[in-house]
């Protein structure tokens, strides 16, 4: 369960996120969509402590995480990101082999010898395994946008994420990447909390339980077609 | 003047500014073979010097400038590293940033014999370590330190954000980052600085005079507290022979190494640059 109390995020004095009180059901897919520059991606790195970096960049209110306050100066950024997991707009690989790169968040809590059985694993989570079986030890820099892509997100889940934040996953991939990244999104569901930012509607309605839809920093009140099935948050007590 | 003349003549100005730049290193190059080559012989770089530098080779004097400059690199080296992921990955854009860059930049153009000076003071004098091998890299490594820090510091830089921010993603802690992520991707911008460090030491010369070397009378230092022959200071001392043939023709050979040294470390230098930058075009 996420819950967004409150929540609000500027830069500079300029505000991003306002008042934002919503709550996310664990195993459910949201999309959020909205304008560029609407806030949607400020509100996927303010969950995983992304923008720690930025100067100036300031937050306010709070984002609950299994009830845990992310926005606290004293929690433990790292092991909130390896709890909340972000895939990028554009996929990054490393350039190292495909093995390497799906075991790089992971390296130093396994031995060498379970590299090949957690590849297997979330390679083929992710329908790669079949593609890239036999060649594991090449560089992930010659696959595909799409293919790294997917091993993007089979990295991420090596680390065993409970929340997938994905910013336009697939904005920069061919139909049948799209399609492909898609159908697996509705495969991981079941075991993790999904929030996906994405700008193209028809997408959003076809994937996820619920759309949220944010404009100038604020979540706009449920109205169909688009809004279908947000619940706003409810303050206890 | 119209547009189009006033561009053919600025293109002659810059284009003439960069010929003359061109010229004067090919000029300088064409003396330094025309009067060095003829002092070479088959055991130059081999031999020890004779007759007080008028004969023989600069066995000593190459190898004693080598160590020095390998040395004041391992001293610099992991100054100027630290320094680099201090101000890269732990200080956040803004004025203290700024100001150890421009500390930096300021250490860069102090004369070179005042690092000499202080330098033989603290550690000769002061610290009572005297005219030695360990004196002269330790100066030599400050001196080089800017350059080492600005090179490492660019290559650093240049590490797409893209590479840092997945392995945040990951839940990588920030000296994991480092380890895994900074230093392995910024690996050929580091070997650049490390060989433009070692080129500067090969040219610094007033500094090690007064702290790390002497002309004759010695071989390979055994200590760290022994001095070292240098080729610069070989050059120097022959040099003032004016007089002397001998002497002339051998400090224009063993100038011609010492520049030779600092155009394939130069050279070295720009093809791991050209690595770099394509690797993180990748």
């Amino acid at each position: 369960m996420i819950q967004f109390k409150n929540f609000s995020a500027s830069f500079g004095g300029r505000k991003i996120l306002q008042e934002l009180t919503f709550s996310l059901p664990a195993n459910s897919i949201t999309s959020i969509i909205g304008a560029s520059g609407s806030g949607k991606t400020t509100l996927l790195r303010a969950l995983c402590r992304m923008n720690d970096r930025i100067e100036n960049f300031r937050v306010g209110g709070s984002i609950l995480v299994d009830g845990m306050d992310v926005c606290r100066p004293d929690t433990d950024v790292y092991a909130l990101r390896r709890k909340v997991g972000l895939i990028f707009q554009k996929p990054c690989v490393f350039p190292k082999s495909i093995i390497d790169n799906v075991v790089f968040g992971i390296r130093e809590k396994i031995t060498k010898k379970d590299y090949p059985d957690l590849a297997e694993k979330v390679l083929r989570e992710v329908f790669l395994w079949e593609e890239v079986k036999d060649r594991l030890e090449e560089k992930a820099t010659t696959l595909s946008q799409g293919q790294q892509q997917r091993l993007t997100l089979a990295r991420t889940l090596a680390v065993e994420p409970e929340v997938l934040l994905m910013d336009e996953p697939t904005s920069s991939l061919d139909p049948k990447s799209t399609a492909a990244i898609e159908k697996l999104v509705q495969s991981l569901k079941n075991r993790h909390t999904i929030l996906w930012v994405t700008h193209q509607h028809d997408q959003a309605q076809s994937i996820a339980d619920r759309v949220l839809v944010i404009e100038k920093g604020q979540v706009l009140p449920l109205s169909a077609p688009i809004v279908r099935l947000v619940k706003p948050f409810t303050k206890a007590g | 003047m119209n547009a189009i003349t006033a561009e053919k003549m600025v293109l002659a100005l810059i284009g003439g500014v960069t010929f003359l730049i061109v010229a004067l290193l090919f000029s300088i190059l064409g003396v330094m073979l025309a009067k060095g080559l003829p002092a070479m012989h088959s055991g130059f770089l081999f031999d020890a010097s004779r007759d007080f530098g008028r004969s023989g080779g600069i066995f000593y004097q190459l190898t004693g400038t080598l160590m020095l400059m390998a040395v004041a690199v391992l001293w610099s080296l992991p100054v100027a590293l630290g320094s680099v992921l201090f101000q890269t990955e732990y200080l956040g854009a803004g004025k203290f940033k700024n100001l150890l860059t421009q500390l930096t930049y300021i250490l860069n153009a102090t004369p070179t014999i005042l690092f000499g000076l202080v330098g033989y003071i603290f550690f000769g004098v002061y610290l009572d370590a005297g005219v030695s091998w360990v004196t002269g890299s330790l100066i030599l490594a400050v001196m080089i330190l800017p350059t080492l820090q600005v090179s490492i510091r660019e290559a650093v830089e240049a590490l797409p954000e893209k590479y840092r921010e997945a392995g945040m993603a990951l839940g990588l802690s920030r000296p994991t980052q480092i380890w895994r992520i900074i230093l392995p991707q910024s690996f050929y911008g580091m070997v650049t600085g490390v060989l433009l460090g070692l080129a500067r030491a090969a040219g610094e010369t007033a500094a090690i005079m007064f702290t790390a070397t002497t002309f004759s009378g010695i071989q390979f230092p055994q200590l760290f507290s022994d001095p070292v022959p240098t080729l610069q200071t070989h050059i120097l001392v022959l040099a003032q022979e004016a007089a002397n043939p001998e002497s002339i023709a051998q400090a224009w050979g063993a100038g011609l190494v010492l520049l030779g040294l600092v155009f394939l470390l130069t050279l070295a230098a720009w093809a791991f640059r050209t690595r770099m930058v394509m690797e993180s075009e990748l």
